[in-house]
This record gives structure tokens, sequence and C-alpha cells, in this order.
């Protein structure tokens, strides 16, 4: 048994400890908003917050997360309202979408440290999230918008 | 029941007239569908039963099944605004659920519901908008009786008819039964261009939200009681069939349940999905060998090359005396190019949910191609086919790639091994490994230019693998002859570009390898070749690329305008800023017209595309947003793909097989993208896939136009070149 501190609640997964974060979240606790893109950290689709650091789940044992904070994407908002989530939705950033959760959960701990990211910053930090449809003009956009708002 | 009133008659009678004209006499009078509201509400959106095409509640609320699959183009909310307009209820009535396979959603003549072709609007607009302007007509008429006035002195609005002269109302939930008795109009009148209120406007996408905060469900994402978790590992080189494995090599690993043979390799079921992923990469597993298992990128180029020099070919288009034009000519200027295989590579790898109980099957697949599922579920459960039902939850891209069906015969095999409901995945390695790609291509292509500089002659001489040859065998075997219409798409299928003579050739090259439909398909490489080399017969000319494709283009106003447009906002005619230069390119694809100028810097190999002017005509346009939504997309895509991706082979199978080898451009190389659109009231055209191909050959005019070097093959990173 492993136990997990989820969204702000205590969660105990019956699974080996090697098991990757990605896979505890998406089969055992029913969270699916964090993806399986390539299981290799290189193209961000798993990305969620440990301890509000943003982390590729598809690459974190959950042995090794005890005692740490996770967020997902159904965790970043009660209400699915973060600054980042209105602003993703007011500049229709979203084709198919099965990037986004880890788009957002990216830029979400980017602005959690940096208030007003310049393009460079949004370059570095978003660097690691893939988005097949080309999105990105509007990630940029997004970003700036909410950052702006905040 | 959801206390959902069912129209019975309207509602087939409104389907069926979405039947199309072209469609073989066995689709016209296939029966109407059944309506069998039953799960319609299901709480996934997506993942719901609906063989209604379109429905009308008691509350108002406007059901309608859509044909083709969300794939991220806001289709789904593009037809909900042809709907909201052409029915005249709000748009915020309107939901729109996946369909299920059944006559009135299939494409003809094939007859089968898919999404290809960029078809969702450029097919279905005018169809919706039938269809919903009889059900329109029906409740007027309904409402004429009811208030005893004559039908015309009765308008629509919100969901009501109304009559003015009376101050007299009744909603259409009230009408629906009675209208449904009536017949429906064979020629109803459609909203003129003028009258649209909700389509032509921007609109949010209905999908997006949930797309924002992890409640979307996509094929991946399906979780059913008792359900195991399957994960494939195929054979990486094509056509080699599963010869043997060994269970017992991973027997330590905790919830492995199963291992299930297939075709060309096995599926590893656990009671999750680490456990058969981790099955799948270590099981001891053995493929029989096949006649291409040496296959590399050199030989493969060696018979791309070779079909150029000669060898059998199709020749669709011959206009003119293109030999004499040549032997003929002041000067032939002459280039050969080439391009790799292409992978789709979709956020979401391949997937399907299948449920056998008894003699009914369930199957869950992010596809674009339902008809396939259920004929594959179907055959490989043993059912009849009328006894599968296709759920098309949410699509983590498409691209083409979601047009085969391969994993839904793999999940029903396990469903039926192991007697339990089973979601099977790919691994992104699997994905990579046996994607149907793009296929390989080169081309040679020899201009005649006469001593005024004019161009009096243009042959093109192509070869690669048949992509329809790997897609429909039995259309392009049988009807087609042996002609692929992809092979030279966007060049012999339009007469835009006035060359005097012009010749069109394709030399079918076999390799093992499938090839596929991969975003703008043909249009992808031929627009490559073609614009690149328009270049260089301006640059042999002494003339601007812009002038010499305006003089080609003279006699067509409405691609010189989509021409002129884009030289405007690209900035043709000023100066660019210090060390950016411009390139420029044109394209008629699926009825649509695009075409950019790119301005790029080149610093040493660094190439640095800092923006992209697209201008496209696409006829009508529904939703603006989603218009420049996929052209920002399609620019991106195409950079992707022009400057870092290739598939190359080794011992007959991919050497990229995750994105660490097979990379796909990042945010920090991502140009501003400028969209203008054009409405010019034409035939609707595509949106999907046309903004894809004019951005190779327009970034390699620009690179050309900054140094002077010609690039013939891709990716750029294959020439040294990094973006
Ligand atoms: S799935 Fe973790 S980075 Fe791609
Ligand atoms: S929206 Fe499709 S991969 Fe990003």
């Amino acid at each position: 048994m492993i136990d997990l501190m989820v969204n702000g609640q205590a969660r105990r997964v019956d699974a080996d400890p090697d098991m990757p974060l990605l896979w505890a979240l998406r089969d055992m606790l029913g969270l699916t908003g964090t993806k399986y893109g390539c299981g290799i950290a290189q193209c961000g689709a798993c990305t969620v917050h440990v301890d509000g650091a943003p982390t590729r789940s598809c690459q974190t044992r959950i042995g090794d997360l005890a005692g740490r904070r996770i967020t997902t994407i159904e965790g970043l908002h009660p209400e699915g309202q973060h600054p980042l989530q209105q602003a993703w939705v007011a500049a229709q950033v979203p084709q198919c979408g099965f990037c986004q959760s880890g788009q957002i959960m990216s830029a979400a701990a980017l602005l959690a440290e940096n208030r007003r990211p310049s393009d460079a910053d949004i370059d570095a930090a978003m660097a690691g999230n893939i988005c097949r449809c080309g999105t990105y003009p509007r990630i940029r956009a997004a970003i700036h918008d909410a950052a702006a708002k905040a | 029941m959801d206390g959902m009133i069912e129209r019975r008659t309207l509602l087939a009678t409104g389907a069926a007239a979405l039947v199309v004209p072209l469609a073989p006499a066995s689709a016209q009078q296939a029966p109407p569908p059944v309506i069998t509201a039953a799960a319609a509400n299901s709480p996934n959106g997506g993942v719901g039963q609906v063989t209604a095409f379109l429905r009308i509640a008691p509350d108002g609320r406007v059901t309608f099944a859509s044909p083709v699959t969300e794939m991220g183009q806001g289709t789904h909310t593009s037809h909900a605004m042809i709907v909201a307009d052409e029915l005249d209820v709000p748009l915020a009535q309107v939901t729109v659920v996946a369909g299920q396979p059944e006559p009135a959603l299939r494409l003809q003549p094939v007859n089968e519901m898919y999404s290809g072709a960029s078809f969702g609007i450029r097919f279905w607009h005018d169809r919706i908008r039938r269809a919903c302007a009889q059900a329109r007509g029906a409740l007027v008429q309904a409402a004429a009786e009811r208030l005893g006035v004559a039908a015309d002195t009765l308008s629509t609005a919100e969901g009501r008819v109304t009559h003015a002269a009376s101050n007299r109302s009744v909603p259409y939930a009230e009408l629906v039964e009675a209208a449904s008795r009536l017949p429906l109009a064979e020629t109803p009148r459609i909203k003129p261009a003028a009258e649209r209120r909700v389509t032509g406007r921007a609109a949010p996408r209905m999908d997006i939200p949930a797309k924002t905060n992890g409640s979307a469900i996509y094929g991946h994402d399906i979780r059913l009681p008792n359900m195991a978790y399957a994960v494939a590992r195929l054979s990486p080189v094509f056509g080699a069939e599963l010869d043997g494995f060994d269970r017992a090599s991973i027997s330590a690993i905790r919830g492995i349940i199963d291992v299930v043979a297939l075709k060309n390799g096995v599926a590893v079921v656990a009671e999750n999905s680490w456990a058969a992923m981790e099955g799948a990469k270590r099981i001891t597993i053995r493929f029989k060998p096949t006649p291409e298992q040496n296959l590399d990128s050199a030989e493969l180029s060696r018979r791309l090359r070779a079909g150029l020099e000669g060898g059998p070919a199709t020749r669709p288009r011959n206009d003119g005396d293109v030999d004499a034009a040549l032997s003929g000519a002041a000067r032939v200027v002459e280039a050969t190019y080439e391009v790799p295989f292409l992978a789709h590579a979709p956020m979401e790898t391949e997937n399907a949910t299948v449920h056998i109980q008894g003699d009914k099957v369930e199957v869950w697949a992010s596809t674009q191609h339902q008809d396939w599922c259920a004929r594959d579920a179907a055959r490989v459960a043993g059912v009849p086919r009328e006894n599968v039902v296709i759920h098309t939850p949410m699509t983590g891209g498409g691209f083409g790639r979601r047009l085969h069906t391969e994993v839904v015969e793999q999940a029903t095999t396990v469903a039926k091994a192991i007697n339990r409901p089973v979601k099977l995945i790919w691994t992104r390695e699997d994905e990579f490994a046996q994607s149907y790609w793009r296929p390989a291509f080169a081309a040679k292509l020899r201009a005649a230019v006469d001593a005024e500089g004019k161009v009096t002659g243009l042959a093109i001489r192509a070869a690669g693998q048949s992509v329809m040859g790997d897609y429909r065998p039995a259309l392009f075997a049988g009807p087609l002859r042996g002609n692929d219409p992809f092979a030279l798409q966007s060049i012999a299928d339009t007469r835009r570009y006035d060359f005097g003579a012009f010749r069109a050739e394709w030399h079918r090259v076999e390799a093992a390898p499938k090839v596929w439909l991969w975003r703008s398909v043909g249009g992808s490489q031929m627009c490559f070749f073609l614009e690149s080399f328009l270049d260089e017969v301006a640059a042999a000319t002494r003339k601007d690329p812009y002038a010499l494709r305006r003089e080609l283009l003279a006699k067509d106003a409405r691609a010189l305008r989509v021409l002129d447009t884009a030289a405007q906002r690209g900035g043709w005619q000023s100066a660019p800023p210090a060390g950016r230069h411009r390139g420029i390119a044109f394209v008629d694809l699926y009825d649509s017209l695009v075409a950019q100028v790119a301005e790029v810097s080149v610093t040493g190999n660094e190439v640095r595309v800092h923006k992209v002017s697209v201008v496209i005509d696409c006829g009508d346009v529904v939703n603006p947003d989603s218009v420049e939504a996929q052209m920002q997309g399609s620019v991106i895509w195409g950079l992707s793909s022009m400057a870092l991706e290739g598939v190359t082979l080794k011992d007959g199978a991919a050497e990229q097989r995750n994105f660490d080898t097979y990379p796909i451009l990042r945010i920090g190389s991502a140009p501003a993208v400028d969209v203008t659109i054009i409405r010019s009231g034409e035939r609707t055209g595509g949106v999907g896939e046309p903004g894809v191909p004019p951005v190779a050959p327009a970034v390699c005019n620009a690179i050309f136009a900054a140094t002077g070097r010609r690039v013939r093959s891709l990716p750029l990173a294959s020439q040294g070149l990094n973006v």
C-alpha cells in the first residue's frame, strides 16, 4: 500500500512502488485528465505538480512520493476556474486538447513563480510540452492574458 | 427513456434527406435510421449511443448526431452553428453528439461514416442546412394549421414560430409532433447568406471548457467495470508476423493477466496499464522473417530515384505538347526533389475499448472511421454488423491516422480471448513504428522557358508508394485501374496555373511499409515540389517569385486575389526588416485556396521563421475562429514536418520510435501566424488540411532568398539546418 496526497486528499493505492504516478492517477484513482503521450519525459502530456513543481508523472515512481503534495489538472482549482483555465477558454486554445492538461499545469507552475513572464520565459517553461495540433500561438497569448489579469 | 420525445417520422425523413444524390441505389433504399434514444444522454457527452440525427425535446433542446468525429477542429461546434442558424434556435440550445454509423451519416458514394478529406464542413454544410430547412418548413406548416393562418405569414426565431399580425407564437417543442406527420419539402427554402445570423461569426467551441479541466473523456480514458488493460507489442517491421513469445519472461510482473497473440505481435493484458506496458516492453518475442526485413532508407531512395528515370507511370495530365515545348525552349530549368516518410504522431496513441456481451459488442474508439470499426469488431467477434455499437469519445488528434482501425480488430481479439471488457492501447513506440506513414516521394520537374522568359511548358514525374493502394486496395486495383488521385494531388487535379503545355505523371514504387493519408495527403509533397520549383524558375529567369506566380495565374481572378492578399499581408512589396527574407507559395486543395508568405532569417545553420502570413479562401465560413485556429495549427504542423520530421528505415523498421528521435516543433520555434480569411462565397472548401502544403515551400523559398541555397530534400535538419 502506498499513501499519496493528491489534490489535497489522502489516497491509498495498492500498487508496486515502481509504478509511475501517471498510471496510479489514471488507472487506480480515476484521474484521467493527466495523459500518456510518450512515457519518456519528452512530451509533457503527463505534467502534474509535486510540491508545486512541474513534474512528468510518467517518470515519477509512486514509491518516492511519501509526504509530497501532488496536484493534477482536476485539482488545480476547485471549479476549474484558475486564471489560466479562464484564459484558455477565452483564447480558445485547445484543438484536440490531449496535450492541454499538461500545458496548463506547466503554465501554472510558471505563473506561480513568475507573475509577468516574458516570451523567453514562456519558451523556457513550456519547452517540455509538445502540442501536435500547433496551439502554441494561443498558449502564449493565454499565458500573457492570465498574467496581465492576475 | 430519458423523457425526450421521439419524433420518428420527422427525424427519419429529415435524416433520409441527408442521403446524397450520388449514392448508389442500395444506399438510397437503405431503411430509415432506427431511433433509439435510450442512451442518448450518456454522462460522457460524446460517449453515448445515439442513432437519431436531429431531435427536439419538450424543453426545446435540439440534439444533433454529427456524422464526423470531433478531432479538435471544432467541427461539432460548427455543425451546431449550422443547425442553430438554419433551424432558428438559440445556439446554446443545440447539443451535438457523435453519431452512430447509419445511412444518413454516411459519405457517398462509398457509403461509409468517416471523417476525412476535410469533409466536415465542405461536404456536410449544405446537407445539414437542407435537413434543418426541411424541419423548419414542417414546423412552420404545423404552426400554420394550429393557428389557422397561412404559412407565409409566419416567421421563425429563437425556437418559436410567430404570427406577428396576431401577436401569437408557438414554441417548436409544441409543434414537433404535428410536424412529424407532415411531408417534408423536396426543395426547402434554405437561408441565403444575408439572412444567416449564427454562421459566419466567431462562436466559442463547445468542447473547449472540458479540455481545460481534465474532464474531457478520450479513448485512453474509457474505464468500464471489470475492465482489463492491455498494451500491444508489435513487430517494428511491416508485414512481419508473430512467430512466438515466452509468457514466462514476464511472469514476475505483478498484475499480469494474460498474453494474447495478435497477427503481428501480442497484447499483454494486466490489471493496470503500467503492468501491461512493462510486460509489453519486457516480453521475449519473435517475429517471422519477411522479404523486406533488410530494407533501409538508402534502398528506398534508390527505388524512388529509379522511378524518376523509367518504368511504368500513370499520366493523369498531358495538356498540349510538353516535349515540343521542352525541345523548342530557349532554356530548360530542371530540378529533382525528395521527401521522407512522415508519421502522424497524434498526441493520443492508438487505442480501443471493447466489451463483448453475448452476441452484442460495444466499441469505444477515438476513430475517424466508425464503419470500419464496426466492420472489424463484428468480423472478429463473429456477430452481425448491426450488433455492434460504436462510441466515439474525444479524439487526441486524427490527421488521417485514425482512418485506420487495426487497433479495434486487436482489442476485439483480446476481449474475446479473455472474456472481459478490455482497453487496448499502443505505446508511443509502436505508434511510430506502425503509423502507416505519409509516403516518401521523389519528383523531377522540368520547365520550358522561351526567349522572353515566359514558361511555355512544365513536366513533372513523381515516384512514390500509393496511398490509395494501401487505403482502399479494391478501389485502387478496380475502378481506379491503378490511378492514385493522391499521388499528384494539388497539381494534377487543379487548373489554376497556366503553364502552357503540362504533363504530370506518377510511377508507383513498391515497398513493405504501409503508407496512408496524412494531413493534406498528396498536397503535402506535391506543393513542396511545385512551389519550390517555381521559385527556381523565377530565379533562373530573374523574376520576382510573386510576379512569376501572378503571370501564371493571370486568368484566375479568385487565385490572384488570394495570392495578392498574401503578398500584401506579408509585406512583399516593402523591404523586410534587416536580416529577414521572404518566400511565397500557393496551393489549391480540397476546394480551398491558400497562399502564404514566410518571413525568415538565417544565421549560419540556424533558421528562424519569424512570421507566416496565411490567406485562405474557403468559400463560405461557418466559424471564423476555427478557421483561424486551423491555419495557425497548419502552419506549425507544416513547419514541424519540413524542419524536423522524417522516418528513416534500417533493417526494415523505423529508426524513430519516440519524440526523442522524432522531434516535434516546440513553442520556442513557433512563428507568429497572421491569418486572413477571404469570404468569396464560392463553394465551401476544406479547412483542416489546405493550410499545410504551402509552409514547406514558402520557408524554403525564403531560405533561398536569404542564402542562395536551394533546399531540395527535407527535412531541413537532414540538410544541416536547424529551426
Ligand atoms: S508522457 Fe510523460 S512526458 Fe510524455
Ligand atoms: S491540442 Fe492537440 S496536441 Fe495540443
